[in-house]
């Protein structure tokens, strides 16, 4: 770790137990690290109450992202107009353009 | 004008009339328009259910609903032209989002973003940093008492190319950073610092946001 970056961690009065938790908390979150990792950062951030909380901070961030997915569809607009594009190609599925909705 | 040469046949051999040439003619095109059937029903299975996700992608790279949807368009044209080369059995989606990404990126008339930044640890910081002073400030629960999402759409709207693209991949779409990287035709630790320096800047935009409203004391040394 670089200096300026240590100095960043005792700014942020974090021990060196939580620095491990601030450096890598989205790489756990993501599901990045390797077992070994993600197991030592769960057993501290269960020991530790400061931890917990950034990692509910940081949970509810991602949560609020990933709930923008549900509040933008396709318009109409571009349903019909995407049909007529691929009724033009010859596409026999034309019509199922305006039908499906996402179902992902 | 050339007759075509019949088979030399003897006596004994089966007498199955050769077909001509029309019932041959006509023998081609029905596999041909089987097989553009069956082309149909697969893009209309694979790939249709996908709009709305390449919708709201385009509109991530687009930030405009019209040039989204000529994004939008195109792509689907362009998959459905070369519907062929699409793999059963792997991810429509991600072939989509990559198809997409391509048209925007000719559409603009531009290379690709080359912005690669090692230090995703440094962002990471950062955002502890942003945490920092919301807790002391007692707001560190804003994302959990507040509906942020109007706010969050439009502070992504604002994130920086290829920020923007690493947030709305992973974050909003659910795709896995091998699948993002494969989207956005760069290393997986590239897409993982992009990711770091979009997450960090939209905490840090909404931590000014909600100072601006009066929701939260204003935060010291935030950056972008």
């Amino acid at each position: 770790m670089s200096a300026p970056q240590q100095n960043q961690l005792e700014a942020l009065g974090l021990s060196a137990n939580c620095a491990d938790v601030v450096r890598h908390l989205w790489d756990y979150l993501d599901d990045q690290l390797t077992p070994d990792g993600a197991e030592r950062l769960h057993a501290h951030m269960a020991s530790c109450e400061t931890c917990r909380g950034y990692s509910d901070y940081q949970s509810c961030f991602l949560e609020a992202v990933a709930r923008l997915r549900a509040r933008l569809d396709a318009p109409e607009s571009l349903r019909a107009k995407l049909a007529e594009g691929l009724k033009s190609e010859g596409c026999s599925c034309w019509e199922d353009v305006t039908k499906d909705r996402a179902s992902g | 004008m050339t007759m075509l040469a019949s088979p030399r046949t003897s006596p004994a051999a089966p007498t199955v009339d050769a077909p001509r040439v029309s019932d041959a003619s006509a023998a081609a095109s029905s596999v041909s328009t089987v097989a553009n059937a069956q082309r149909d029903v697969e893009f209309a299975r694979e790939a249709l259910p996908w709009l709305d996700d390449v919708y709201r992608f385009a509109h991530s790279l687009t930030r405009d609903e019209a040039d989204a949807d000529d994004v939008v368009q195109e792509t689907y044209l362009r998959a459905y032209r070369s519907w062929h080369t699409f793999i059963p059995g792997t991810d429509c989606r991600r072939w989509l989002f990559t198809i997409c990404r391509n048209v925007f990126l000719r559409s603009r008339e531009r290379q690709r973003p080359t912005v690669d930044l090692e230090d995703g640890e440094q962002d990471a910081l950062a955002a502890g940093s942003v945490y920092a002073a919301a807790r002391e400030s007692g707001y560190d629960d804003l994302y959990a008492r507040l509906d942020i999402g109007p706010a969050l759409r439009d502070a992504i709207d604002e994130l920086a190319e290829p920020f923007r693209t690493a947030v709305v991949l992973v974050d909003v779409e659910d795709l896995s950073y091998e699948s993002a990287a494969e989207v956005m035709d760069v290393p997986i630790g590239t897409v993982r610092s992009r990711l770091f320096r979009g997450r960090r800047l939209l905490q840090e935009k909404l931590a000014s946001l909600a100072a601006e409203y009066g929701l939260a004391p204003a935060v010291a040394g935030s950056t972008r």
